[in-house]
């Protein structure tokens, strides 16, 4: 009785709070008497379907999906003692018994490929016939739905679409460059010189010449170097990713020629100092230290978070700035940025074979695509997180001036977890820091972005000779790089016998397959 | 010494008639002994249970799934419901370079793991038992047993920053002496010695109790005469304790050599690149980017059936080898 008492008041000053309930929104309803679907929803944050993954604590988003839609989510999510998804989906499949819903982080792997085995539910006509708002997104972004199918030409998957163009961006120490007198690099010749200043001329003014001018958090991003030389580290926004050239051919970009000349490069400029000695150990840390330190001059890295250093360190050292800047221009005066948001992520949620009713589920997962689904599914529950005012849906005060980080407190309420839906740049917009915006906003201005690579879906056939040749292709791909960049080697003498040992092990088999599944998905 | 002639053949036609009873009807006889066995000494195979059990869940159920070494395995479709693809699985290990490469670098490192590391901690044993004093024994033993309990994780961090070339205690201790510093951890050449090093440090300390245990096992009374006879702390250490433990020691070597393939491949994930994969990469290591990473469990399973079978041989030879020459063995 008094809990019963207690959701009332409850209900009661959320009807008060947020005018959005008192709106006739029976549209949205899918069912009349109540449904339940298990589902299974493994991802980093959560390993499980509730609050932490804790099946015990419903998400405030799904108490309100469940009044709109009258379709309710049981938890049934497997390997939940593990972090690993790909484990978890493992599993899941492994053990027999599927829910109707799969869902989670690292899932288009696994669904094209058992799919197709009979695992799951292709999508195709399901939504065509069901699901009018995913439709609407497939029909605005051409492009989109065939590069999440599988070989079979069928999909098995809603995605998680991220929203939002830029991810990465050139970093530099500001103050340094004033205080050097010198300028922003426009271009790679430049680059050189600030970096060659940053060395020498002790911009942190302790006397020391203990400046590290290029750093990165991820050795990867050395990698990123190569687009001032024309070359390419990688496709999408996985590191060392095959792309399409300018051939409409899908090509990997460590058995190009413009690498060769970019691997010198940044060979070079490793030997002579300009880049972190120890990039390839200093790990995940190194961009709190150097910089903590008044040590690092330069990165590559994602707008938000780097941006937010200079507010946690106006403090600690003295001046500190570290902005943006636009590419350098390249050797032959081409700006680019290769790293951009994937508009489709490998994240999202499926239908499993055992599923009873196909119809409502995909139904369900269009209610997410609908207007208000959306905004819940990305802000939470309206006035309790935030209100609609003129038309724009605003975070409360409180959300925004949290310790905690809004998408951390997201994640709590069900708004931003990793099922099928379509984000809301909006919503990352409103926190994002003054400096990363206007840092944006300078990237905005010039055409800087370059088409990703999203992938293909193999055959049974063509898998094979991908798992059986490009693991090791990978691995000797990334011992002779980082050989050449720390000077035992050099690539223009190696060069032939690498690409001689490139094709000896499997390198153009490798891109025949993908070729061909390439011309298969995208009708090139 | 008095002999009684009765009881001399009165025991011997008890004996005869017992061995016919044992004729007439084997089996039950033997089924009987076994059953008033268990009576007897039900306590002690009810403490063996577990381990049976533990044994049967987790080391001959899982032999089941061995054959998917053989099949095209896919998660879906069940262990039973994949086809047999035969030696696939082999010969694409045996044609792969880089496999070859990884099995050799795991026989070097495990090697020099055999030479340096095995010694080591019958080394420390010995140095342990000639320590007088007890608050200084007690203390170094803490000491050197305190890195078994720290986590890889940590462990590959303090190596990853004791070799840093511009903050690490080793390039530092070398810039004293005018060396250049070098960059350890991306030079295949000093991989191993790293590797093989930061083992001894964290295990050679544990690994020493077996040896600290056995020698508390030797009867004082062989000390004893031998101080009688004036034997110096060196010679009992050569003619007693060391002959005394020898058993505990042959069988630790045979276990040492079972596991030899076992390279602690946790660690060199954390401490090898791209650029040490030369002299770093291992089976283990091969089969986590190949096989678990790739999700290829067929070709994982090949890999780890062929590190399960060369560890058989391994163990099997050591056993024999060791029975022949010093009649001490596993079985």
């Amino acid at each position: 009785m008094r809990k019963l008492s207690l959701t009332l008041a409850i209900l009661g000053t959320t009807a008060m709070t947020a005018p959005g309930f008192a709106q006739d929104r029976s549209d949205l309803r899918i069912v009349d008497e109540p449904v339940e679907f298990t589902i299974h929803m493994h991802w980093p944050r959560a390993q499980g379907y509730g609050v932490g993954g804790d099946a015990s604590k419903v998400y405030p988003v799904e108490e309100v999906a469940r009044e709109l839609t009258g379709i309710s989510l049981k938890d049934a999510t497997a390997g939940k003692n593990s972090t690993d998804s790909n484990e978890a989906m493992n599993l899941l499949i492994a053990q027999g018994d599927m829910p109707d819903i799969v869902g989670g982080h690292l899932i288009q792997q696994p669904v094209n490929e058992f799919g197709p085995q009979g695992a799951f539910v292709p999508l195709n006509d399901l939504v065509k016939e069901h699901a009018p708002h995913i439709q609407a997104f497939w029909d605005s972004h051409p492009g989109l739905q065939e590069a999440i199918s599988a070989y079979d030409g069928n999909y098995y998957y809603i995605p998680y679409l991220p929203d939002g163009k830029y991810g990465r961006a050139w970093f530099v120490r500001q103050d340094w460059l004033d205080k050097l007198g010198l300028e922003q690099p426009q271009n790679v010749d430049e680059l050189h010189d600030a970096l060659v200043a940053f060395r020498d001329q002790d911009p942190n003014g302790n006397g020391l010449k203990d400046e590290i001018p290029y750093f990165a958090r991820q050795w990867e991003e050395v990698n990123r170097l190569l687009t001032l030389w024309d070359a390419r580290s990688s496709g999408s926004d996985t590191y060392h990713d095959f792309y399409v050239n300018d051939d409409g051919k899908v090509v990997h970009p460590y058995a190009q020629e413009a690498y060769r000349v970019g691997l010198s490069n940044i060979a070079q400029w490793y030997a002579e100092g300009l880049i972190d000695p120890e990039i390839y150990t200093r790990g995940s840390s190194s961009r709190d230290y150097l910089l903590g330190e008044n040590l690092g001059g330069m990165t590559h890295d994602w707008f938000a978070s780097t941006s937010g250093y200079n507010a946690a360190l106006s403090d600690k050292v003295d001046g500190f700035n570290f902005i943006p800047f636009l590419p350098p221009a390249s050797v032959s005066g081409v700006r680019m940025e290769e790293h951009r948001r994937i508009p489709i992520k490998p994240d999202g949620w499926a239908i499993s074979h055992q599923a009873e009713d196909p119809v409502n589920v995909i139904k369900y997962f269009d209610f997410w695509f609908t207007e208000y689904g959306r905004l819940l599914s990305n802000f939470g529950v309206e006035g309790k997180t935030w209100d609609m005012i003129d038309g724009e849906p605003v975070y409360k005060p409180e959300v925004l001036n949290s310790d905690s980080p809004v998408n951390s407190q997201m994640y709590l309420e069900g708004a931003q977890i990793q099922r099928g839906y379509w984000q809301d740049y909006r919503y990352e917009w409103q926190w994002t820091s003054e400096a990363a915006r206007e840092g944006i906003e300078l990237y905005d201005s010039e055409d800087l972005l370059i088409d990703q690579f999203l992938g293909v879906a193999l055959n049974e056939a063509e898998q094979k000779v991908y798992d059986k040749y490009w693991p090791s292709l990978r691995t000797y791909m990334l011992e002779r790089q980082q050989a050449w960049v720390l000077g035992t080697g050099d690539v223009t003498a190696d060069w032939d016998e690498y690409i001689a040992t490139l094709n000896k092990m499997g390198y153009e088999d490798v891109t025949e397959v993908m070729n061909t599944a390439y011309a298969r998905q995208y009708g090139g | 010494m008095t002999s009684d002639p009765n009881l001399h053949g009165s025991k011997t036609e008890e004996l005869i008639v017992e061995a016919s009873e044992a004729l007439r009807s084997r089996k039950p006889s033997r089924m009987v002994r076994i059953g008033d066995h268990l009576k007897r000494e039900w306590q002690i195979y009810l403490l063996l249970l577990p381990t049976i059990l533990w044994l049967l869940i987790f080391l001959y159920k899982p032999m089941y799934g061995l054959q998917i070494a053989f099949k095209d395995y896919s998660v879906f479709r069940g262990v039973a419901g994949s086809a047999w693809v035969g030696l696939e699985h082999f010969q694409t290990l045996f044609s792969n370079d880089q496999f070859l490469r990884a099995l050799r670098n795991t026989v070097i490192i495990s090697f020099y793991g055999l030479i340096f590391g095995f010694p080591m901690p019958i080394f420390l044993a010995l140095m342990f038992n000639e320590i007088l004093h007890q608050t200084f024994k007690k203390t170094s033993q803490t000491i050197i047993y305190l890195p078994h309990f720290i986590s890889s994780v940590i462990i590959a961090g303090i190596v990853i920053t004791a070799f840093s070339p511009s903050a690490g205690i080793v390039n530092t201790v070398m810039g004293w002496f005018g060396i250049d510093p070098i960059y350890f951890l991306t030079k295949p050449e000093w991989f191993r010695p790293i590797f093989v090093g930061t083992g001894i440090w964290q295990e050679a300390g544990f690994q020493s109790i077996v040896y600290l245990a056995a020698i508390a096992g030797v009867s004082p009374t062989l000390y004893e005469s031998a101080v009688v006879d004036g034997a110096s702390r060196w010679q009992m250490m050569w003619k007693i304790t060391i002959p005394s433990i020898l058993p505990t020691i042959i069988i630790m070597l045979i276990i040492r050599i079972g596991n030899m393939l076992e390279v602690s491949f946790e660690m060199i994930i954390l401490l090898y690149q791209p650029a040490t994969y030369e002299t770093a990469d291992v089976v283990n290591t091969f089969i986590y980017r190949q096989g678990i990473q790739g999700g290829q469990y067929d070709l994982a399973a090949a890999a780890g059936l062929f590190n399960a079978v060369v560890a058989f041989v391994l163990v099997m030879s050591a056993n024999t080898i060791s029975k022949r020459y010093s009649r001490t063995s596993l079985w």
